[in-house]
């Protein structure tokens, strides 16, 4: 009997050790990786009549625990893998507005916070525009993502302007649409879209939005400090050698980014920037 | 109809007793109660997670409680032979049927209702609101197990349980595959157009009974429609009795 | 239903199965079988196995249908449902639910027969202290043994008080207890006027109960007649049941003395009625003692194997079980 119970636990041992073995070789995601590439999301239907909804949520839970959504510094995130999974969802179950958003959200975002594909983005969202035409949110983020994302003020206008002429729409997509044809690259405009994006938003979009609303608090107090930098300069004939100075000769405004990171100082160009280090730096930040 | 509804009483009760019903509702629940867990690790879906994996639950289990409990009954019935003393009393072949039918319908009302309540549950306790619009997924859903269950009754009597399970099941998913039968005319390109009406029309269009996307959606499904769905149940249903019962005066009980 | 008429009225009845599912063999299970019982015997329909008995009964219940010929039920045609109200019927190896009890089932037959819930109840608890099972009234039927059915078999063919009771095979899976009890329900039954017909391979139950026989091989009659005009005495020789001689004695016993059968210390032994007297006289004077005589009796053992021949390949009999 005690033989059989020693047996027992060492077998039980073994399961985790064993498993320890697999995932070091392997890698812990091999199982979704596998199931992903084997069906197309026409393939996933065919597989479940009457089920294509549940299926959906199956997937859109795997996408959602796969890419975290709280994490902004990933390292094993495999992004080529978002687009197929969001779509297997979207074609599932057209009608999942929160795919589509997501999915947009972090395959528009440069990496290593998303895919870095914001064409794919782009047309992610037109399809979700297709499948729901009457969502003024989807083609909200469509104009959005066409402003900040592709450059391209003409286009996000007339996609707000469409947006606008949904009923349910609030009224200031239309002087969002506005605003983006105007402006048209400032950093004004850009800080109304990550407020819209904020407002409407939940989890990791919402804080993907506060992030680009923190980066531009930032570079507005950057301006600032620049330009008390270039004043001192000017006035004393030297650059200031550490920002105390600066401070001591009155300067007021903030010396560390909304992210509580200090501003990096670089002497022999005589700027200020964001510090590598903070959670807000981000490379070709505009 | 006293006779009738002695039928239905007894089957009724031998399958509630029956242990792979516990089993097949244990399962049913337990699914529903992952919409819980599910439900909170997405974002914001987990009321739609939950009324999907619910209802996907209450299609499923009651689609095999319709077909395992359905054979079960009857082709045991017929091959134990526990028929043979109930026919030499003043009991019809016709009532027989019709009370096996009417027990086992009623089996599937108490598990779908169960399971059902299982689901609202879930969904108040959760404080998502218990949306009454599910009622009419579930209604539709229930109709298609009682097709299913007269596809049962007749597939027992003129074949042996195994064969009638596994060809219940087989046009069970076949009327979920309607659209691909739609398009069996490319499949199959000799395939006359009358032939493939007759398929289309023959196999149970289970697509008619599927509302579960509608109503998760909130779109309106309006009484009318309902009626017809309805409606095609009976009609489907009646037939599949009617032959049942044809077949039934015919076969000879060894 | 109450005309004076044959209880059964069986006319050329015919019925063949198909073998197997391609070739399109066919068995013949009856060939032209004509039989009548009449109202209020014990009836008992013999033969080996495969003779055409349970199909006999089941044709007569309307479970199967004949290829020709007709039969009648208490003057009513086969396949009658007003009749049925009068039937009782056990069927061979019966089976029954699993997750119900006695009572339930009891209940659920005389629900059938449209008896109101006091009469059901009554009837219920009567008929199982009837068949012995009483205590087992509350048991789901899952646990019964083979014996066990057997009795519930017999309980509900009863429940309707039938004027004709059919039964395959009473006496199957039960121990002599059981057996005898079912042996006095058949007799109160007919003493109650009821008809009972019942089919055994087993010879000695019907000897014992039956008032007619019919013999079945084939699927046809092959005799029939009452009882006791089929088991005539032999009066030409006499049993005589002695004690007291041992093997050595015995031998030298006159001639025509056959030992019949060995019971311990007791012999039975057959004599010509001739030879009576001196076999007293013989086993006396070597100290044996006589005790009874009585005129030899065929049985109905001994009756089918003079009236069918030996057993074909494939039949089995039993003489007693």
């Amino acid at each position: 009997m005690k033989a059989l119970a020693v047996l027992a636990v060492l077998l039980a041992a073994a399961v985790p050790w064993t498993q320890g073995r697999i995932d070091a070789r392997l890698g812990t995601h091999r199982a979704q990786e596998e199931a992903l590439y084997l069906w197309s999301g026409d393939q996933v239907r065919r597989l479940a009549p009457g089920f294509e909804d549940l299926m959906a949520d199956v997937y859109w839970l795997r996408t959602v625990q796969y890419f975290g959504g709280q994490r902004v510094y990933a390292v094993n995130k495999r992004f080529d893998l978002l687009l197929p999974l969001v779509n297997i969802t979207v074609t599932l179950d057209p009608r999942m507005q929160i795919a589509y958003r997501y999915g947009a959200t972090f395959l528009a975002e440069a990496f290593p916070i998303g895919a870095g594909q914001p064409e794919a983005a782009v047309k992610l969202l037109e399809r979700g525009v297709r499948s729901l035409p009457r969502d003024w949110r989807l083609r909200q983020d469509l104009g959005l993502f066409h402003y900040y994302f592709l450059n391209d003020p003409q286009r996000a206008s007339q996609i707000l302007l469409e947006a606008a002429e949904i009923p349910g729409a609030p009224p200031f997509l239309a002087t969002l649409a506005a605003q983006v044809l105007m402006r048209g690259g400032d950093r004004e405009t850009s800080r109304q879209v990550w407020r819209r994006i904020f407002e409407q938003g939940e989890g990791p979009m919402r804080n993907n939005a506060a992030v680009h609303l923190a980066q531009l608090d930032a570079l507005d107090a950057l301006d600032n400090l620049n330009g008390a930098i270039l004043a001192y300069e000017r006035r004393t004939g030297a650059r200031p050698a550490v920002l105390d100075e600066i401070v001591r000769a009155g300067y007021r405004g903030p010396l560390v980014d909304p992210a509580g990171v200090p501003f990096a100082y670089d002497r022999s160009e005589g700027r200020a920037t964001l510090a590598r280090s903070s959670p807000l730096w981000r490379p070709n930040l505009k | 109809m006293r006779r009738v509804a002695a039928v239905a009483r007894n089957t009724f009760r031998e399958s509630v007793r029956e242990r792979v019903l516990y089993n097949l509702l244990f399962f049913a629940v337990i699914m529903t109660l992952s919409g819980l867990l599910l439900g909170e690790l997405s974002i914001r879906q987990d009321a739609k997670i939950i009324k999907d994996l619910g209802l996907a639950a209450i299609d499923l289990f009651g689609t095999l409680i319709a077909l395992f409990v359905g054979v079960g009954l009857v082709s045991k019935e017929i091959e134990r032979r526990s028929l043979h003393p109930l026919l030499a009393k003043p009991l019809s072949r016709d009532e027989f049927l019709l009370g096996k039918f009417a027990g086992l319908g009623f089996t599937l009302l108490v598990n779908v209702g169960l399971m059902t309540g299982g689901l609202y549950a879930t969904l108040l306790a959760l404080r998502r609101g218990a949306d009454p619009a599910l009622l009419k997924a579930v209604f539709a859903i229930y109709l298609a197990l009682l097709v299913t269950v007269a596809l049962t009754l007749l597939l027992s009597i003129l074949t042996s349980a195994a064969v009638a399970s596994v060809s219940t099941l087989c046009l069970v998913i076949a009327g979920r595959y309607s659209d691909v039968i739609l398009n069996l005319g490319d499949v199959v390109p000799g395939m006359p157009a009358w032939a493939l009406r007759a398929v289309m029309i023959l196999i149970p269009n289970f697509r008619n009974f599927d509302l579960k996307d509608r109503v998760v959606y909130g779109d309106p499904v309006s009484f009318g429609d309902l009626g017809w769905i309805t409606a095609y149940a009976v009609a489907y249903t009646g037939t599949v009795i009617t032959l049942a019962v044809i077949a039934l005066r015919r076969r000879e009980l060894t | 239903m109450t005309e004076a008429g044959p209880a059964v009225d069986i006319r050329g009845l015919s019925k063949s199965y198909r073998i197997g599912h391609l070739r399109g063999q066919r068995r013949q299970a009856l060939r032209d079988l004509s039989l009548q019982v009449p109202r209020g015997v014990v009836f008992g329909c013999l033969g080996p196995n495969g003779s055409g008995k349970s199909t006999t009964l089941k044709l007569l219940l309307g479970l199967l249908f004949p290829d020709s010929g007709s039969a009648t039920i208490l003057g009513q045609p086969i396949g009658a449902r007003a009749v049925r109200q009068s039937l009782g019927y056990l069927p061979e190896n019966p089976y029954f639910y699993d997750y119900l009890t006695p009572n339930e089932y009891l209940d659920y037959a005389g629900r059938l027969f449209g008896l109101p819930p006091g009469a059901r109840k009554d009837r219920a608890r009567e008929l199982l202290d009837l068949v012995g099972l009483a205590e087992a009234a509350e048991v789901h039927m899952r646990r019964f043994s083979k014996g066990m059915l057997q009795r519930l078999g017999l309980a509900q063919a009863l429940v309707n008080r039938p004027e004709l009771v059919f039964l395959d095979e009473p006496m199957s899976g039960l121990d002599p207890l059981g057996r005898r009890s079912v042996r006095e329900i058949i007799l109160r039954l007919k003493e109650e006027g009821s008809t009972v017909f019942f089919s055994t391979h087993i010879l000695s139950d019907a000897e014992t109960l039956c008032d007619e026989v019919a013999v079945l091989r084939g699927g046809s009659v092959v005799a029939k007649g009452r009882l006791d005009q089929i088991l005539s005495l032999d009066v030409t020789h006499m049993e005589v049941l002695v004690s007291g001689l041992g093997p050595q004695e015995v031998s030298g016993l006159p001639a025509g003395v056959e030992i019949f059968r060995t019971m311990g210390e007791r012999l039975v032994l057959h004599v010509p009625e001739t030879q009576l007297g001196r076999l007293v006289v013989a086993v006396e004077q070597r100290g044996g003692r006589v005790l009874s005589v009585q005129p030899v009796r065929q049985s109905l053992e001994d009756y089918f194997f003079a009236e069918i021949g030996h057993p074909a390949k494939g039949e089995a009999w039993t003489a007693g079980a």
